[in-house]
C-alpha cells in the first residue's frame, strides 16, 4: 500500500517525519474499519483495565504512564489502540496522536507525535516518542500487589533551534520508568479506587518538547502518581501529579497536575476530559486549561 | 490550585476511611440474602451456558450441584450463615486448561448477573474484591 523507504520517488525525510502520525492514523482507520466489520471483537480483560492514553503514548492516565498495558488483551491475545488528544492552556496548544500495540498483555509498544503550538511566542515544537512497556508481574485486579511494569521512551525533537536557544544540551533523550498500579475494591463510598505510582529517570525538559538536559542539570529521578475513583465500572474521575526536572535556568519548569474524568463507552472507545495545571512553560507562568482525548481500541 | 488539589485528595482519603467504618450490615445481607444470591447464581449460570467459549467446561457437570455449591461459597465468602464444604478452588479447577480469557469472561458474567439481579454497586464491588484473589488458586494447576 505504501512504498518502502528505499523507493526513490520520495525523500527519506518524508518517512522520517511522518512515520508516527501515519502509523497513528493507519491504526485509527484500521481500528474503525475493523470495528464496523466485527463489533464483537475485543480482548477479554475487563472494561477500563487498559486505562486511557497518556500524552507520551503509553497506557496511562493522561499525564503519566500507568503499569497496565493498553487495550484489553489477556495472556493469549493482542490488541491495538489509537488516540487523538488535544490540550489547551493559556499560551499553548498541544496535539498528540498516538498508537500502541499490546502483545499478550506482556509487552506494549507505542508511537506518539506531540505538536506544541506556541500561540503567544509564535512557532511550534514537535517531538516523536517511540516507547515500550514490559509487564514484570501481577494484575491490576487479581494480584494482591497489583501490576508492575518497566518502560522506556525514546524521544526526538524535530527542530532543536528553540530548545538549544533556551540552553538544552540535546535534541534526543531516553526516559526509563518503573510503574505500579492497583485497584482497591470498594475502597471509597463503595466504589473501586485505582492507585498508580511511577518513578521515572529522565533528562527531558517539559517532557522533551524543550530538549534534554541543561545548565541546571542532566538526568534525574522524578515521581509521578495518581488516584482515581470508579464512580461506575465505566466512569473514573481522579487526579494525577507529575514531578518534573528543572534543567533550564532560562525556562524554569513546574510539576504538572490534572483532574480527570474518563468514560469508557465500551472496550473500543473511551473519552477523557481533564483540567490541567502545568505551571510555567518557557517563561510564561501558570499555564492552565482543558484536555480532551479520544481512544479507540481493538 | 496546588493546595486545592492536595485538600481534595486528603478529603477523599478521609471520606474513604469513614466509609470503611460505616458498613455494619454483612455483605450477605447487602447481596439480598440467600434468595438473591441463588438468583444471581442462576442468572450467572444461564449466561455461562450461553457462552460458547465456556459451556464446554461444564459438559460433564451436574448443574444443580454446581449451583448449590456456588450459592454456598458466595454465602460463606459474604459472611452469611453457611460453611462452604466444596473442594478448594485450586483442586476444583485443576487441569481444565483454563486461561485468563476464561477467568475474565466468568468475572464479566458474574458482574452482569449481579447487575441483572439488582445488587447495588457497593456490594458488587466488595464481593468482586473478595473473589479476585481466587484467580491465583484457580490458575494454580492449569
Amino acid at each position: 500500500m505504501m512504498p518502502s523507504p528505499a523507493t526513490p520517488a520520495l525523500p527519506a525525510h518524508f518517512f522520517k517525519a511522518w512515520t508516527p502520525r501515519v502509523a497513528a492514523f493507519a491504526v485509527l482507520g484500521f481500528t474503525l474499519l475493523a470495528l464496523a466489520a466485527a463489533p464483537a471483537q475485543a480482548g477479554s480483560r475487563l472494561l477500563a483495565t487498559g486505562a486511557v492514553t497518556a500524552i507520551e503514548g503509553a497506557a496511562g492516565g493522561g499525564l503519566s504512564p500507568w503499569a497496565v498495558l493498553s487495550g484489553t488483551p489477556s495472556d493469549e491475545e493482542v490488541g491495538v489502540t489509537a488516540t487523538a488528544t488535544r490540550a489547551w492552556v493559556d499560551d499553548y496548544q498541544l496535539t498528540v496522536t498516538g498508537a500502541s500495540l499490546n502483545v499478550y498483555d506482556r509487552l506494549e509498544v507505542s508511537v506518539a507525535r506531540q505538536t506544541l503550538d506556541l500561540e503567544t511566542l509564535g512557532g511550534e515544537l514537535e517531538q516523536d516518542i517511540y516507547a515500550a512497556k514490559l509487564r514484570l508481574f501481577g494484575d491490576v485486579l487479581y494480584h494482591p500487589l497489583g501490576i508492575w511494569s518497566i518502560g522506556g521512551q525514546h524521544k526526538r525533537v524535530s527542530d532543536g533551534t528553540i530548545p538549544a536557544a533556551l540552553g538544552a544540551q540535546h535534541t534526543q533523550g531516553n526516559d526509563v520508568y518503573l510503574s505500579g498500579s492497583k485497584l482497591l475494591f470498594s475502597a471509597f463510598a463503595g466504589r473501586n479506587v485505582l492507585l498508580n505510582a511511577t518513578l521515572r529517570n529522565t533528562s527531558a525538559n517539559q517532557g522533551g518538547l524543550l530538549g534534554f538536559g541543561g545548565d541546571q542539570g542532566g538526568r534525574s529521578w522524578v515521581a509521578e502518581g495518581g488516584v482515581g475513583v470508579f464512580i461506575t465500572p465505566r466512569w473514573i474521575v481522579g487526579t494525577e501529579y507529575r514531578q518534573k526536572p528543572d534543567n533550564l535556568s532560562a525556562a524554569r519548569e513546574d510539576d504538572w497536575q490534572s483532574l480527570y474524568s474518563a468514560y469508557f463507552f465500551n472496550k473500543h472507545l473511551s473519552l477523557t476530559a481533564a483540567w490541567l495545571d502545568l505551571g510555567t512553560i518557557a517563561g510564561l507562568p501558570s499555564q492552565q486549561g482543558g484536555y480532551l482525548s479520544l481512544q479507540t481500541a481493538l | 490550585m496546588r493546595r486545592t488539589l492536595l485538600a481534595f485528595t486528603l478529603a477523599g482519603l478521609a471520606m474513604m476511611l469513614t466509609a470503611c467504618a460505616q458498613h455494619q450490615t454483612t455483605l450477605y445481607e447487602r447481596l439480598g440474602g440467600q434468595t438473591n444470591i441463588d438468583a444471581v447464581v442462576e442468572n450467572f449460570l444461564y449466561r455461562v451456558a450461553d457462552d460458547t467459549e465456556l459451556v464446554g467446561f461444564f459438559a460433564n457437570t451436574n448443574i444443580d450441584k454446581l449451583a448449590a455449591s456456588l450459592g454456598s461459597m458466595i454465602c460463606d465468602v459474604s459472611d452469611g450463615p453457611c460453611h462452604y464444604e466444596g473442594p478448594p478452588m485450586d483442586r476444583a479447577h485443576q487441569h481444565m486448561g483454563l486461561t485468563d480469557r476464561h477467568f475474565n469472561r466468568l468475572v464479566e458474567h458474574l458482574d452482569t448477573a449481579m447487575q441483572a439481579e439488582e445488587v447495588p454497586i457497593s456490594a458488587r464491588n466488595v464481593l468482586l474484591g473478595r473473589l479476585a484473589p481466587m484467580h491465583a488458586d484457580v490458575m494454580r494447576y492449569q
